[in-house]
């Protein structure tokens, strides 16, 4: 999701000898620089708003039919306390709404309703996953991990166990992990799951076309499927053609992905960031434009405008800037990667971004955050600084076509440097 | 079909390896302002998300998916009732009053807040160390997270609270004992001068020292009278303040009451005659113990105990010196009239002594006489 490290980026912005293009973007960042920050996150100021009927929030309306489906598990719920079964049916209620919408607060209203089951010696087997799958969206990889531990060790066959692990590592880049875990689900959970399971790693440690050639076995679940499985699927041929380099598949999936499950905010950003990385901001602006209060949407918004040179880019930076001072001052960290690259690409500062970077590849180490390191050890003119990523990626075999000329960049200079010494 | 059910709860999970989410979790955002015209006081603008709110308490009454101004106003007092008791300000370990005083919007970086606004009145002392207890939201929410600021003058301090880590402390300034000292010398003040029951007994003893033909005479024996009231009442506040003596309350004010009756009758029927200063003194143990109910149970820490015992008990002093000085020159001047000697002395002091058995009667059985309250309330 290195939406700025994109080749095309690159080529235009970093690659490039200065221009007047180059020079204007310069300036206009340097002028950025100098504005005061207009929302730091609680210096605003309160106000009364004009009429009664001013609307102020959006919430989730009683017609959608998840929050009707919340109600009756709520109910259901408070019917019956000390039932965790029906607690987890309400706590997995709210972290799937959470997902869909990226509304991390679903994610801590799901612990609230199990945290009371969770307090035993040894809370049940739904409720330790659950829990474990809630500390991977948040990030709280190792964590999760041990949870996972705890579940496998007690139910062995447990499909949602093994799969969340087989995440876990992937995400982690422990590739070896992942690996048995797959085996495991496949044992488990059928064909279906140990061939997905397979191809998402597959898709990782540079095996992008085997990969992408197993999930065309899978493409087509059934007129029968929810479209949340057939979107899943595309999403991965999406981002598995991308790594392929075959960037006209990497469209087509997208977008049927998005056929599926319209406004999934996961899936805009992915798109997004490879539209960007593909050098096409106009497409990315216009995807993500329908939802500006989405942090992800937003950094997407961000970057277009950066490369866009447009106008208004100023004002982006600044709410973003903002954005990332609130959860900085919550104590966050889920966004290292995508701050590193918003340091790089619109603050023009390497060093914070490569501070960052280097922080984030401590907890997670999927391809794009490779990319976020590798860029921005090479913008602060010392690439040998992300010596441990090249370790990583000559030893996983990782690969991607944004990724290999960074790797490529990043050790002719390191020789380059070397060759200089002598 | 099996595998549908398996990848539908699995889904969500593969999708998204590494799934930002578009949204921060839950803050809500605490400032509390020291007032420099009142240092009893803070004032508190509390931010809450009405996503939040909404999802705790309800506020989208119609349920149409937008919260309207209206409908953020007709929760006033509901948000209130379920924000505030999950708020604790301490000064010094003693809790204040927290006040609502308004209501407002702010915006955020990832929504509209429902501004809180408040004070925290600490009555009892100036907090010079502040301590926020914060426990909203935890009960649906686990990772919500209370993000304090402290402003005092320039100087400003923060700490961001949750589940795990409920309170912070924060040393406002130095403490302002000097400020302490001022603050319950008024205190001292007032205490006698609301003090119905002190002011009389005092009076009482005073009404006959006028009577004599020089004014020097007159003033050594008020002095005496005085001086020996002060130093018996001030070992007994001390004493009991310092939690060394206890007195249960109806034998303290029963015994004042009596006093009073004392004192009174003593200028009608008089047995000590040339000593009225020795009534003072035997009286003032029990007076102390009187002005220390102002003062017990606050559990000050030790410089701040000092601060306030110090600055009440010379804020006693004043007061009833004020009230001396203002009695002394007055009745000297009447004193040889009829008006003094029988209005004042005789017929003030019956009706001192009628208050003072009511008084004991009331005080002494715990029983309420019917109307005597709207007569004199003390």
């Amino acid at each position: 999701m290195a939406m700025p490290a994109g080749i095309d980026f690159e080529r235009r912005y970093a690659m490039r000898r200065p221009t007047w293009g180059g020079a204007w973007l310069i300036f206009s960042l340097w002028l950025v620089a100098w504005m005061p920050l207009p929302t730091s996150a609680q210096d605003t100021s309160p106000y009364i708003p004009a009429s009664a009927d001013t609307v102020l929030q959006h919430v989730p309306p009683a017609t959608d039919p998840r929050v009707r489906q919340f109600e009756a598990l709520r109910q259901d719920a408070a019917h019956h306390p000390g039932d965790a079964a029906r607690a987890v049916a309400l706590a997995k209620a709210y972290v799937d709404y959470g997902r869909a919408t990226g509304d991390a607060r679903y994610l801590g209203r799901a612990i609230a309703v199990i945290d009371p089951f969770m307090k035993a010696v040894d809370p049940p087997v739904p409720v330790l996953l659950l829990h474990a799958t809630v500390q991977q969206s948040r990030h709280a990889f190792a964590a999760s991990r041990t949870e996972l531990d705890q579940v496998l060790k007690r139910d062995p066959g447990n499909v949602q166990g093994w799969l969340t692990l087989a995440t876990v590592a992937m995400v982690q880049g422990d590739f070896s992990t992942a690996n048995k875990a797959c085996v495991h689900l496949a044992n488990t959970g059928g064909d279906f799951m140990g061939l997905v399971c397979s191809a998402s790693l597959r898709s990782l440690d540079g095996h992008a076309r085997q990969a992408y050639a197993m999930l065309t076995l899978v493409q087509d679940p059934g007129p029968k499927a929810p479209p949340a499985i057939h979107s899943w699927i595309e999403g991965l041929m999406a981002d598995t053609a991308a790594r392929m380099g075959d960037a006209a598949a990497a469209d087509g999936h997208f977008r049927q992905a998005l056929q599926f499950t319209p406004g999934d905010n996961f899936l805009l950003a992915d798109y997004g960031e490879f539209l960007l990385g593909q050098g096409r901001p106009r497409e990315a602006l216009a995807l993500v434009a329908d939802d500006p209060t989405s942090d992800t949407s937003f950094l997407v918004r961000v970057t277009a405008k950066v490369m866009m040179n447009a106008p208004d880019a100023a004002k982006d930076i600044a709410q973003m800037d903002a954005r990332f001072a609130a959860m900085d001052q919550r104590g966050d960290h889920v966004f290292l990667r995508e701050e590193a690259d918003f340091r790089r690409v619109a603050h023009q500062d390497a060093n914070g971004a490569l501070t960052l970077a280097r922080e984030n590849w401590k907890v997670q180490r999927a391809s794009k955050d490779a990319r976020a390191y590798l860029a921005a050890a090479i913008a602060t003119g010392h690439p040998a600084a992300a010596s441990e990523v090249i370790d990583f990626i000559r030893a996983t075999g990782m690969s991607d076509p944004i990724l290999d000329p960074l790797v490529q960049q990043a050790t002719a200079a390191a020789v380059d440097s070397k060759a200089k010494r002598r | 079909m099996r595998w549908f059910a398996l990848v539908l709860i699995a889904t969500a999970c593969l999708v998204s390896p590494p799934d930002a989410m578009a949204h921060k979790e839950s803050d809500a955002y605490l400032t509390l302002k020291t007032d420099p015209g009142d240092p009893h006081r803070l004032h508190g603008q509390w931010d809450i998300a009405l996503r939040d709110l909404d999802f705790a308490i309800g506020i989208d009454s119609n349920h149409d998916g937008a919260i309207t101004w209206g409908e953020v106003q007709a929760h006033k007092g509901a948000i209130e009732a379920y924000a505030l008791p999950r708020l604790v300000v301490k000064g010094d370990g003693l809790t204040c009053e927290l006040q609502a005083t308004g209501q407002a919007i702010d915006a955020h970086t990832d929504g509209t807040y429902n501004v809180l606004t408040f004070d925290a009145v600490c009555d009892k002392n100036i907090p010079s160390r502040l301590t926020v207890v914060y426990n909203l939201m935890y009960e649906v929410d686990p990772y919500h997270r209370g993000i304090v600021t402290i402003h005092d003058g320039a100087k400003v301090a923060g700490a961001v609270l949750g589940p795990s880590h409920t309170q912070a402390s924060l040393d406002l300034h130095e403490p302002g004992r000097w400020s302490e000292f001022t603050s319950f010398l008024v205190d001292g003040v007032w205490h006698i001068w609301t003090g119905t029951d002190h002011i009389l007994f005092l009076l009482s003893l005073l009404f006959p020292a006028v009577l004599v033909r020089r004014f020097w005479p007159a003033c050594v024996d008020v002095i005496k009278i005085v001086s020996a009231f002060s130093v018996s009442h001030s070992v007994t506040l001390s004493l009991a303040v310092l939690g060394i003596v206890h007195v249960p309350s109806r034998l303290v004010e029963s015994g004042i009451a009596l006093s009073v009756l004392v004192a009174a009758l003593n200028n009608v029927y008089p047995l000590v005659h040339r000593r009225v200063w020795l009534i003072a003194f035997a009286f003032g143990f029990i007076h102390g113990l009187g002005f220390a109910s102002a003062l017990t149970g606050l559990q000050l820490p030790p410089g701040a105990m000092a601060a306030s015992l110090g600055g009440f008990s010379v804020g006693v002093e004043i007061g009833q010196e004020a009230i001396v000085l203002a009695f002394l020159p007055l009745a000297f001047l009447v004193r040889l009239t009829r008006f003094y000697r029988f209005g004042v002395v005789r017929v003030g002091s019956w009706l001192i002594v009628a208050i003072a058995a009511g008084w004991f009667i009331e005080r002494a059985f715990d029983v309420v006489i019917p109307g005597f309250a709207s007569i004199l309330p003390n």
